[in-house]
């Protein structure tokens, strides 16, 4: 049988985000691959040096990414606030950490309803996105906004909550959690979505160390990985963090990981809605950024790396950003060889691919 | 009108294609075909392939790599089609305006129909944009306009010598 080359994406009817793969298969079995991943390339780094200021950088930096726009903005005005020495007060930390995890909680139903989709489950993905829009509510009754939050600013937050919005949220996370609970549910027991899902892109927990994956999918090869854990910028381990991993390392694993943090971060809003404490949501911001700082922050698919530069000017010397996705890719190319062709969707997909923060 | 077109106004077929935006545009396209907007009650799937589609739904600033993709989209498309171009970023770059990968906007590439501003845009401004393209798209095959600016269209879009 001769070797057929099958290009996949960008524009692909199966592939949404603008990355291409060029497949040589051999009677259905992928024996090499090629990764385009430059699509949206736009040069933001160079932008943040020349034509932005140091208080300008959160809202640029949010426009890295849709699905994880809060940590990225969370990550410079945690190094800016480092930089320019602002303590700021218990409720901005908690009204910070409130918002990550709500979005943590939105990209991974995202991600979650879209691998049951390309795996042949439409059902499924319709019932995930409709869980899924009851965070969305919150998020919106929080932050103005249903993607674009830009919530975070240097020195605190935009708005402040009040005890309505506090206990909208609430009932709205428990009708989620529900919800939640029956999608998991139906992914633990149903035996076709298994015979999609397990054994397929097994990725050993060797392997995973290996090639350096980051977020849930290092987690779902039992790697113990998070930084919420091992870097302190916010206080998680107040609010009942707990880390989610599992073993089998599968698209079915990957998926299982995820639901798992979304129950945890449930979990956790509800424990920062209940014992908010008191305060301003803004401190005095006085001075300029000096010196040079790196912060590390969780993005919902995994490490999110900042280096920051400044020299007491307005604009900053040097932003470095290493996002989890662009990690992820050297481990999703050796998982194709070898794999059907019918499974190269579904990989992609549990890799939850997010090619803006990929190519910047 | 013609015997297909009445028809095919109760089922206008979607392209998406991000050329380089934040996803963010994109997840609320994804918020619409799911249950609690369901954009499919006006006949509306996404549909990936662009010889079926009626409306490009375009989102992002439109980057260098990007641009030669957008233009084969919207030359395979069957007429009449319409361009809807989503976001701040797309209306002329936004808040990627003269990034040194960026083209600034859709219109520089592609003739755009419909705006829906916003950043990102919510859900409800996509169906009333899709609404109105639906609209434009039945004005076109009624009157036939694409026959009429053929030349300059192909002339702005440098594809002249192209078969």
């Amino acid at each position: 049988m001769g070797k057929i080359v099958v290009p996949f994406g960008s524009q692909h009817v199966a592939l949404p985000e603008p990355i291409s793969f060029l497949f040589d298969t051999e009677n259905e079995i992928i024996t090499k691959v090629e990764a385009h991943i430059g699509y949206v390339h736009r040069g933001i780094e160079k932008a943040a040096i020349t034509r932005f200021e140091y208080n300008q950088l959160p809202y640029l930096t949010a426009r890295v990414c849709g699905l994880c726009s809060i940590t990225h903005a969370g990550a410079v005005v945690h190094g800016i606030e480092k930089l320019m020495d602002i303590e700021v007060n218990k409720r901005i930390d908690y009204l910070r950490m409130l918002v990550v995890e709500l979005d943590r909680i939105h990209s991974h139903m995202l991600a979650n309803g879209h691998v049951a989709e390309v795996v042949g489950y439409e059902n499924l993905f319709m019932q995930t996105f409709r869980a899924r829009e009851d965070v969305m509510d919150v998020l919106e009754r929080i932050t103005g906004n249903r993607v674009q939050y830009d919530y975070q600013t240097i020195g605190g937050v935009a708005r402040d909550i009040d005890l309505e919005t506090a206990e909208f949220a609430k009932k709205k996370l428990k009708k989620l959690k529900e919800n939640v609970l029956k999608v998991m549910e139906f992914h633990d027991s149903d035996y076709t979505f298994g015979l999609k899902t397990k054994g397929v892109g097994v990725i050993s927990k060797e392997m995973a160390a290996k090639y350096n994956t980051a977020g849930p999918i290092a987690r779902a090869s039992g790697l113990e990985t998070d930084v919420r854990a091992e870097f302190d910028y916010l206080p998680f381990e107040e609010v009942g963090y707990k880390m989610q991993t599992r073993k089998e390392g599968d698209v079915w694993a990957r998926n299982m990981v995820r639901f798992d943090e979304v129950l945890n971060s449930i979990e956790m809003c509800e424990n920062i809605l209940d014992n908010l404490p008191q305060g301003e949501h803004q401190v005095k911001v006085k001075g300029r950024p000096k010196g040079e700082t790196v912060v590390r922050v969780e993005a919902p698919r995994g490490e999110c790396f900042y280096y920051l530069k400044a020299s007491g000017k307005k604009v900053m010397d040097r932003v470095r950003i290493r996002v989890p996705t662009y990690a992820n890719i050297p481990i999703l190319k050796e998982l194709f060889l070898g794999a059907k062709y019918s499974d190269a969707q579904a990989i992609v997909l549990s890799f939850d691919p997010c090619m803006s923060c990929t190519a910047r | 009108m013609g015997f297909f077109s009445k028809f095919r106004k109760k089922s206008p077929w979607i392209l998406h294609y991000n050329t380089g935006g934040c996803n963010g545009c994109d997840i609320e396209i994804l918020s619409a075909l799911a249950p609690r907007y369901d954009i499919e009650r006006f006949g509306m799937l996404n549909r990936g392939n662009p010889k079926q589609a009626d409306i490009l739904l375009v989102t992002g600033p439109v980057t260098k790599n990007c641009k030669d993709v957008l233009r084969r989209l919207y030359l395979e498309m069957a007429e009449p089609k319409v361009v809807v171009a989503m976001g701040a970023c797309a209306h002329g770059g936004g808040i990627f305006r003269d990034f040194y990968h960026v083209e600034n906007g859709v219109n520089n590439i592609i003739p755009v129909d419909v705006w829906i501003p916003g950043c990102a845009p919510r859900v409800e401004a996509l169906i009333d944009g899709m609404v109105e393209a639906i609209e434009i798209w039945q004005q076109k095959s009624k009157e036939k306009e694409y026959l009429r600016d053929h030349e300059n269209i192909i002339k702005t879009l440098g594809v002249e010598d192209d078969d």
